[in-house]
């Protein structure tokens, strides 16, 4: 990123949660864990935090960084313009999203940060993104335009993407279980070496052909998502 | 109530940041959509969902209406609709607000503002009706989700209540205040409210009810029937304007 291209800036308004990109009614599944009893305390916390890092984390980031990296060839003057590549990333997206509801919220997401993100950074990019799919683009690969539109890099939206992994669910957990919040500060700043760790992975994996991103899944916490949205007591979308 | 801006629609088109409500200005009349998207916020327990069934009756057979519930156990106010069968199942959304319902409504209205679309686009309504999850006095609705707020209260949480203030007492288009009926079985004085809310509201109006007893909440309905009045005679000025190339 260069430093004086506006990136940083934008960077820390996107990681921010007041950012109003409707992130804050989601739990990354923290809610369902938390009901079922998988979610019984620090240890289980932090261990349901790695592990979705490594897994939905890893893949999230990766179309992400993917996107920024073939939007910055594509958006070229001398480039094919974003519309191809976004729709061929929204595939791979739909086709790594093995749940509907997973896959609906996914879109829901997609279309409130687009919403969000044109005012901020207006441009083909995000234009292209908006026009993926009549639901809305998939999150992630939303995220990837906004962050090229915003002038931020792959591997920064790649740990942009996981910042929101990372804290979604610690959030969620901490209304939820009226946790100790400087705790769950502690716990998420001793996971930024795994943060920036995934996220390097993650941009090298963007780098690579469309099909061989990553694909790894929870099962558990998939087959729980479902569960979740039949619950009619849920405080949290997702 | 002050006369309506016909120039604030034009003026919202330009810059979104003049959509709020800024001192001085008139009630909008809304960009340029068929319906008016109204906010019911207030203090749980007050009357928010009666509210909202009462106008459901108030409006059968006379407008087209969809109902955008924000309850903490979100389904709850839905449910309670469907079950007093005031309007189909189809036109009442809930939405999840995350344990913050005064987020959902005023910092980040995304997921309410994708719901009130997606109703929009399937029922083109003529009014919306968005119910906050019941809140503190603080809680207010940005402009930029709903057209027109109003808070409820009731005479039950003491005659105090307007006195104490807040954004949702002070700045709210209509505050209403419910069950009236109570007021001499708690000792409320619904002449102390009445004159602390005028004090606070700045000429807003406030309407006094009892909505057990008025089952189509008559008084907030007839002022809902005035904003579409208003909104209905603006836009035909707007778009008469458009049609002779004044550009008004």
């Amino acid at each position: 990123m260069n430093s004086d291209s506006g990136g940083i800036a934008a960077l820390l308004l996107l990681a921010d949660g007041r950012f109003p990109a409707g992130g804050h009614v989601h739990s990354g599944g923290a809610e369902a864990a938390l009901v079922d009893g998988r979610l019984d305390g620090p240890r289980a916390l932090a261990a349901y935090a790695v592990g979705r890092l490594h897994t939905t984390g890893l893949v999230d980031a990766a179309l992400t960084a993917a996107a920024v990296l073939r939007l910055a060839v594509d958006c070229d003057p001398r480039g094919c313009g974003p519309g191809r590549t976004l729709r061929l990333l929204d595939a791979e997206a739909d086709a790594r999203l093995t749940m509907a509801p997973l896959r609906e919220s996914s879109r829901r997401l997609g279309r409130q940060l687009i919403r969000a993100a044109t005012g901020c950074w207006p441009g083909p990019a995000v234009e292209a993104a908006a026009a993926v799919h009549p639901a809305g683009p998939h999150q992630m690969v939303a995220l990837g335009a906004v962050a090229h539109a915003a002038g931020i890099g792959a591997l920064d939206a790649a740990r942009l993407s996981l910042h929101h992994t990372l804290t979604t669910p610690l959030q969620a957990a901490l209304r939820l279980g009226g946790l100790d919040p400087y705790a769950v500060a502690g716990l998420a700043a001793s996971l930024a070496p795994v943060v920036d760790q995934v996220a390097t992975e993650a941009a090298l994996a963007g780098e690579g052909p469309v099909d061989e991103l990553p694909c790894l899944v929870g099962p558990l916490t998939e087959i729980a998502a479902v569960e979740h949205v039949a619950r009619r007591d849920r405080l949290f979308a997702t | 109530m002050p006369p309506h801006d016909p120039g604030h629609a034009h003026a919202h088109d330009h810059d979104p940041l003049a959509a709020g409500r800024w001192p001085g200005l008139s009630l909008p009349v809304g960009p340029g959509r068929r319906s008016l998207r109204v906010g019911i916020g207030g203090p749980v327990g007050s009357g928010k969902t009666e509210l909202v069934s009462c106008l459901c009756r108030a409006f059968a057979g006379e407008l087209s209406l969809a109902v955008v519930t924000n309850d903490i156990f979100t389904r709850e106010d839905a449910a309670i609709l469907e079950r007093k069968g005031v309007l189909p199942t189809e036109r009442i959304m809930a939405v999840q607000t995350g344990c913050c319902p005064h987020t959902a409504i005023r910092d980040d209205i995304s997921e309410n503002l994708d719901t009130v679309e997606q109703l929009e686009a399937r029922f083109d309504p003529n009014l919306v009706l968005v119910e906050s999850g019941g809140d503190n006095l603080t809680a207010t609705f940005s402009y930029a989700l709903v057209d027109v707020q109003i808070f409820v209260i009731d005479v039950s949480g003491g005659d105090k209540v307007p006195r104490k203030g807040g954004p949702g007492i002070t700045r709210s288009d209509l505050l209403v205040v419910n069950k009236t009926d109570l007021a001499e079985l708690v000792g409320a004085d619904l002449g102390v409210m009445a004159r602390d809310a005028e004090a606070g509201r700045g000429g807003r109006p406030t309407s006094f009810v009892s909505l057990r007893a008025d089952q189509r909440a008559e008084p907030v309905a007839a002022w809902i029937r005035g904003l579409l009045a208003d909104r209905a005679a603006t836009l035909a000025a707007a778009s008469n304007g458009a049609g002779t190339g004044t550009g008004a």
